[in-house]
């Protein structure tokens, strides 16, 4: 029962927080409903009992992802931008690409609703540890080369002309 | 209510999700929107993954080690993105999307 409850709430504050990300006027309240859209989703994967996962959920976008965005959002926002509209005019056209979209994701979601846990969840950062340092050390070092080239992107793009 | 959690609960959930933020990439103008909208894509993906991991292999872990992955492929993404951003933002005034012309003649 209280496995239903925590479900249940955590999905709905997850959705409605969403919702409030995508359909927000104001973005500085938006980027604030991303990051608690997102600490919901990481109190999802603790109730599937991916314990690391959510401690790097938490660490990784509530605490990084979202208060970047938070700070560039900040940079750039005007006072100006409150009074303008923040959909475009092909809305309708988006909620048919949406329409079609869920079609197809609830008939394949259907194809599992009598898939039940039928073993209590263990920890998993030990075997997640030994994964990424035997089976799959060549896209562990790959993805930080990724990171390193997403950091010295980062640096080149921002800087000013008269810093070069 | 009292019926037992299966994966197809997660599914919806994620799917849901995943459907709010294709909304949100195709309707919002602002690119920060834009890009936000992208980051609850890529954890509906997540979600869908972990689940995976906890209902069809429970014995391993590589859902979990698949969804870290895409986790930091996500960072870097939006790291690159709010920075292009700054750059573009520089030249022409503008979170926009639509007035986001440089490359046009």
């Amino acid at each position: 029962m209280i496995d239903q409850i925590v479900f249940y709430s955590l999905s709905a504050l997850v959705l409605a927080s969403a919702l409030a990300v995508v359909l927000h006027r104001n973005t500085v309240h938006s980027s604030l409903f991303l990051g608690l859209s997102l600490a919901g989703v990481a109190g999802l994967y603790a109730s599937l009992g991916a314990d690391f996962l959510f401690g790097a959920q938490i660490m990784v976008y509530v605490s990084g992802i979202a208060v970047l965005v938070m700070f560039v959002v900040m940079l750039l926002g005007r006072a100006s931008d409150l009074h303008l509209r923040q959909v475009n005019e092909r809305w309708m056209a988006a909620l048919l690409v949406c329409g079609v979209a869920a079609v197809g994701l609830f008939k394949i979601a259907r194809l599992y609703s009598a898939n039940v846990a039928t073993v209590a969840a263990k920890p998993g950062t030990h075997d997640i540890g030994r994964l990424f340092m035997g089976e799959w050390i060549l896209p562990f070092e790959l993805i930080s080369l990724v990171l390193l080239a997403a950091l010295l992107g980062a640096v080149f793009f921002t800087r000013t002309e008269n810093a070069r | 209510m009292n019926a037992p959690l299966t994966l197809t609960h997660y599914m919806v959930v994620a799917g849901l999700l995943f459907l709010i933020g294709i909304f949100g990439a195709l309707t919002r103008r602002n690119i920060i929107g834009i890009l936000m909208s992208i980051e609850l894509m890529f954890n509906a993906a997540n979600i869908n993954l972990a689940a995976f991991d906890r209902f069809l292999h429970p014995e391993g872990v590589t859902g979990q080690t698949l969804a870290l992955f895409v986790m930091t492929v996500a960072a870097a993404e939006i790291v690159v993105g709010l920075a292009l951003l700054l750059a573009i933002y520089r030249g022409t005034d503008t979170v926009y999307a639509e007035d986001f012309n440089l490359l046009k003649g």
